[in-house]
């Protein structure tokens, strides 16, 4: 180790073990709390987003979307084009479906939803909604009068609970009365009751797809085909390959399909992020300058007897940047052990989002990222006030 | 042979628009091994004397030649390199780093000339023992008295070797018994080391102890005493 660095440990190391250890408490707990507040919210984020791609890809519409082809309401041929998807490599399962928009009433409520049709034994290899049934059961490939309706949808009896327009408290046995587009009025018995924790989805119903052709006419055709794939994050690649099979119709992959208010909401929480991340940072610069600038106040005329005896000033800097790193380090411990903390709390007692129980994710790379970064802005909070003492004349900083 | 050699030293200090003359052209010489004593009445230039040729503070003018080495143009680096190498400070305060322990305040300056720890430590203690401190090695300064913080001092000038020794009214906080302990430190160290020691001092009495004493008066230098028998007849500097 150089002989000035051998200095700058000595003064630092022997400041910090004789100095103040209040101050020195108190300062690594505040710069703990900063942590705390860089990471929490970034983990709520990372939460988020991780409830609401499994939300998409297990509930809403798997890894890859097909949709008609341009100036077509629905897709053509849909048994030969799902043989043909579920033969290409790394493929596990493609599920046609029928998306139309009805009134769905019961009793003398009328609410216009959305209703999709399944097949449900295909629809079970894509999707998991099937195990989100809190009542009843899900369908099966032969339900012709059968429905399963989203808990929002069903609703309360006492209707002030609702949250959205509801069938006024809907229960498995149920009938419900079903007006489709083209005036066709069915009426269903409610099968099962799901709640998956999304607003959009537990506000629709879902038949199977052998009702809808019988409702409306079509045969063999698909307002959409799910497509589920053996890996997330490599939907390109697949769309790519599914190209060179021979699909002609647009595909979309869950990122692009799930494109709407909900990417909406995580760009506002990375924006609320950013400005967090921005204040933590600054509070954190500002809390080691004021402790480094009382510091340096406190020991000008040591800092000046220090330098008449041939102690550099880059020494003297040096001694009082190794301080805040160890108090930067200490406090980062300090903030670690309080975010598992709540880390382990907020897991076993999620936070309540329209979209569900989101427990905070703890994302390696923002962590470090936000340490690094509070590092390096505790460096500049230190670096200033000690480089104005060291710079002080040393014989105005001895006459104090 | 001389080991510092002034001339027309002059520093003027401006306060907003008034500037103060603190040294209005000094000139002297300071041989080898010689124990010279500063003495004036308060606010004749004698700390601000120090300050120059000890190179904490620039002058405004005039030549400041340090075993012949021109030092009053050195830049801050190269005039901090220069203490390390060779100056060593006695302060009126005594000084110390208040969280470092004697050993560690002595060792310091000899860790920052490139000694290990373990060599940094082993001159401080030889320093300390021969100062009868080495009860004291690991207490903190604040622990120790007035006197033997001033000794810790006069150790921590001494472990670099260095040719001088610049002591700025080392005895201002002592009582007469410790102040004659420290005095006959220096005149040791002057006499059995052979080190120059220019010490600034308000006490008439430090005269048995100098070879030659400078006497300042309104930032000139007003007189120079080798005659130590003429000097005890002359009145109390401060009132001069």
């Amino acid at each position: 180790m150089p002989s000035p660095l051998r200095v700058s440990m000595l003064l630092a190391l022997r400041g910090l073990e004789r100095g103040n250890k209040f101050t020195l408490c108190l300062t690594v707990l505040i710069m703990g709390l900063v942590l705390v507040m860089l990471l929490f919210q970034p983990s709520l984020m990372t939460g988020f987003i991780k409830v609401e791609h499994d939300q998409i890809t297990n509930l809403m519409y798997g890894n890859l979307v097909l949709e008609p082809k341009e100036h077509q309401l629905y897709i053509k041929n849909v048994s030969i084009l799902t043989e043909k998807i579920n033969r290409i490599p790394g493929v596990i399962a493609s599920s046609p479906r029928y998306v139309t928009a009805v009134t769905i009433t019961y009793q003398n409520t009328s609410v216009a939803e959305t209703l999709t049709s399944v097949t449900p034994s295909t629809e079970n290899q894509v999707l998991t909604l099937s195990s989100q049934i809190i009542s009843g059961n899900y369908l099966t490939d032969g339900d012709n009068d059968q429905i399963v309706i989203g808990t929002l949808l069903a609703g309360h009896k006492d209707t002030t609970l609702d949250l959205v327009k509801s069938l006024g408290g809907v229960e498995v046995g149920d009938s419900v009365e079903v007006t489709f587009s083209n005036g066709v009025v069915r009426t269903y018995h409610v099968k099962g009751i799901f709640e998956t924790h999304s607003m959009m989805l537990d506000q629709t119903a879902y038949i199977t797809n052998s009702e809808m052709e019988a409702v409306t006419g079509l045969s063999d055709e698909a307002s959409l085909v799910l497509v589920k794939t053996s890996s997330t994050g490599n939907e390109d690649a697949f769309r790519t390959t599914m190209m060179q099979y021979g699909i002609q119709e647009p595909i979309k992959t869950w990122v692009q399909e799930g494109e709407g208010f909900v990417w909406e909401v995580i760009a506002s929480f990375e924006q609320i992020n950013s400005i967090m991340i921005v204040f933590s940072l600054i509070i954190g610069a500002i809390v080691v300058f004021i402790v480094t600038f009382i510091n340096t106040i406190n020991k000008r005329k040591q800092i000046a007897i220090l330098k008449a005896i041939g102690i550099t000033k880059e020494v003297i800097i040096t001694s009082f940047l190794i301080q805040v790193i160890c108090i930067c380090l200490a406090g980062i411990l300090i903030g670690l052990v309080l975010f598992e903390i709540i880390i382990y709390y907020l897991t076993i007692n999620p936070i309540q989002f329209p979209i569900g129980a989101v427990p905070p994710v703890v994302d390696l790379e923002w962590t470090v990222k936000n340490i690094i970064a509070l590092i390096l802005v505790s460096l500049v909070g230190g670096f200033i006030p000690a480089w104005k003492i060291a710079n002080e004349e040393i014989t105005d900083a001895m006459r104090g | 042979m001389s080991m510092i050699e002034v001339t027309g030293l002059e520093k003027i200090y401006s306060l907003g628009n008034v500037t103060v003359e603190a040294l209005k052209g000094v000139s002297f010489t300071i041989r080898k091994g010689e124990f010279v004593g500063i003495m004036g009445p308060s606010g004749s230039g004698k700390s601000t004397l120090l300050h120059q040729l000890g190179l904490l503070d620039t002058p405004s003018a005039g030549t400041i030649l340090i075993d012949g080495a021109d030092v009053s143009h050195l830049n801050d680096k190269e005039r901090t390199h220069f203490r390390l190498m060779n100056l060593g400070y006695v302060f009126q305060d005594y000084a110390l780093v208040p969280e470092l322990t004697v050993k560690e305040n002595v060792a310091l300056p000899a860790i920052m000339q490139g000694k290990s720890f373990y060599e940094g430590y082993a001159m401080a203690i030889s320093i300390l023992e021969k100062m009868g401190l080495a009860h004291r090695l690991d207490h903190l300064g604040c622990d120790l008295s007035g006197g033997e913080q001033q000794r810790v001092s006069i150790a921590r000038a001494l472990v670099n070797q260095p040719s001088i020794i610049f002591a700025d009214e080392p005895c201002a906080n002592l009582d007469t018994k410790n102040s004659r302990v420290v005095l006959e430190l220096f005149r040791s160290v002057n006499r059995d080391l052979g080190k120059t020691i220019v010490m600034v001092s308000h006490e008439s009495w430090h005269w048995e102890y100098f070879d030659r004493i400078l006497l300042l008066r309104d930032g000139l230098l007003d007189s120079q005493w080798t005659d130590m028998e003429t000097w005890k007849e002359e009145p109390d500097p401060e009132s001069i």
